[in-house]
């Protein structure tokens, strides 16, 4: 072989490494590109999802989430709540906005210290202010205050105490009341 | 200069779908938590009424046509069934006998606990024969005994207006009170009946 010959073999080899490290450089660059995740099925499902969840909270304005142990009625009945106060009356307590409000004995009957008369003076107290603050409410927006409220009775909760509730809420105004009950399948 | 244009049309640009998916998925355990798994219903009563005294168009009115009055009271040992002031079942010559209930329990003996006791169907077959007769009454005034269970109350108060009463559509205004519905408006009177 010429020197020549020698020289332009080189060149050839020193080209065809070249290419070749551009070549796996440009590969390697390819396999750096970030891949895309295809989010319009996930989009569709959780769409769906919302909108049907959204449904069937709007069909029931008044969500009940009864008190530890409470266990509600059942009902053939199939009229949907409608907008009010609750109230869970059970046999162990009465629970009005969140806060115990009376005790019962342990027959069920309300402490006899907090009733007088079929009027239980804390129940009585706390129904006013609501229904106060209900009105105003109701006479700002210029509409008329329905004094509606939602019984949310135990099983085994007597007639008597029931009917000092509606008795102690008739004298704090309320004019219409409706028993919470789980529809029957 | 075409194609370079074209080229540019045809870029496709991305939404930025994040922002969206954050609030759908707060939004999502939001909503699973405040939805009801068990089926709420609404029974709507109405407290005692206390009549003034009539006027005379209105008296007039009650001489021609006797209303139903249709009261019950649950006892512990069966119901009363009391129409226009007369007890049915009672002693000749008595309003009202408290001795002997109207329908006496279908479980005698049984605890007060038990739900189920009390005849249902036998009560739900006298409401329904009152509607016959007065096919325009749908009120019952309701009482019951200091230690009844609510849940017999309510029951009560289905077999009164008929167990396979449906009026939810009627209350929401788009159908009218269906025929096997018979007193579905009940008042709840306080002590003993």
């Amino acid at each position: 072989m010429t020197p020549d010959q020698l020289a332009a073999q080189d060149a050839a080899t020193k080209a065809f490494l070249a290419k070749k490290k551009a070549k796996a450089a440009a590969r390697r660059q390819k396999g750096e590109e970030e891949p895309t995740l295809g989010m319009t099925s996930l989009m569709d499902i959780v769409s769906i999802l919302v909108i049907y969840l959204l449904k069937s909270y709007a069909s029931d304005p008044v969500v009940i989430n009864p008190t530890a142990g409470q266990k509600i009625p059942f009902s053939a009945a199939d009229a949907s709540i409608q907008d009010g106060m609750p109230v869970f009356v059970t046999v162990r307590g009465i629970t009005f906005q969140d806060k115990k409000l009376v005790t019962m004995d342990s027959e069920g009957n309300v402490d006899s210290s907090m009733v007088q008369n079929h009027l239980i003076g804390p129940l009585f107290d706390a129904f006013s202010e609501e229904a106060d603050k209900a009105k105003q409410l109701a006479e700002n927006r210029g509409t008329e205050w329905e004094g509606r409220l939602i019984i949310v009775g135990d099983q085994a909760l007597k007639f008597s105490t029931l009917v000092d509730v509606l008795y102690t809420a008739g004298r704090a105004e309320f004019k219409e009341y409706t028993f919470c009950v789980i529809r029957k399948a | 200069m075409a194609r370079r244009k074209k080229k540019e049309e045809e870029k496709v640009i991305e939404a930025n779908l994040l922002p969206v998916m954050n609030i759908m998925f707060l939004l999502i355990p939001a909503l699973l938590m405040a939805m009801e798994f068990a089926s709420m219903a609404a029974i709507n009563v109405s407290p005692p009424k206390f009549s003034s005294a009539p006027s005379e168009p209105q008296e007039e009115k009650k001489e021609q046509e006797k209303p139903l009055d249709l009261k019950v009271f649950i006892m512990e040992d069966g119901y009363r069934v009391e129409a226009s002031g007369q007890q049915e079942g009672a002693d000749a010559g008595k309003a009202a006998d408290s001795s002997r209930p109207t329908i006496p329990l279908a479980k005698a003996g049984a605890p007060i606990d038990d739900y189920e006791r009390y005849d249902f169907d036998a009560l739900e077959a006298k409401a329904k024969e009152y509607k016959k007769l007065f096919p325009n009454d749908t009120t019952v005034k309701v009482s019951a005994e200091s230690n009844v269970p609510m849940q017999v109350l309510i029951t009560t108060m289905d077999s009164l207006a008929g167990r396979d009463c449906k009026i939810g559509k009627f209350m929401k205004g788009t159908e009218d009170v269906p025929d096997n519905c018979y007193f579905w408006q009940p008042i709840i009177e306080g002590g003993a009946g």
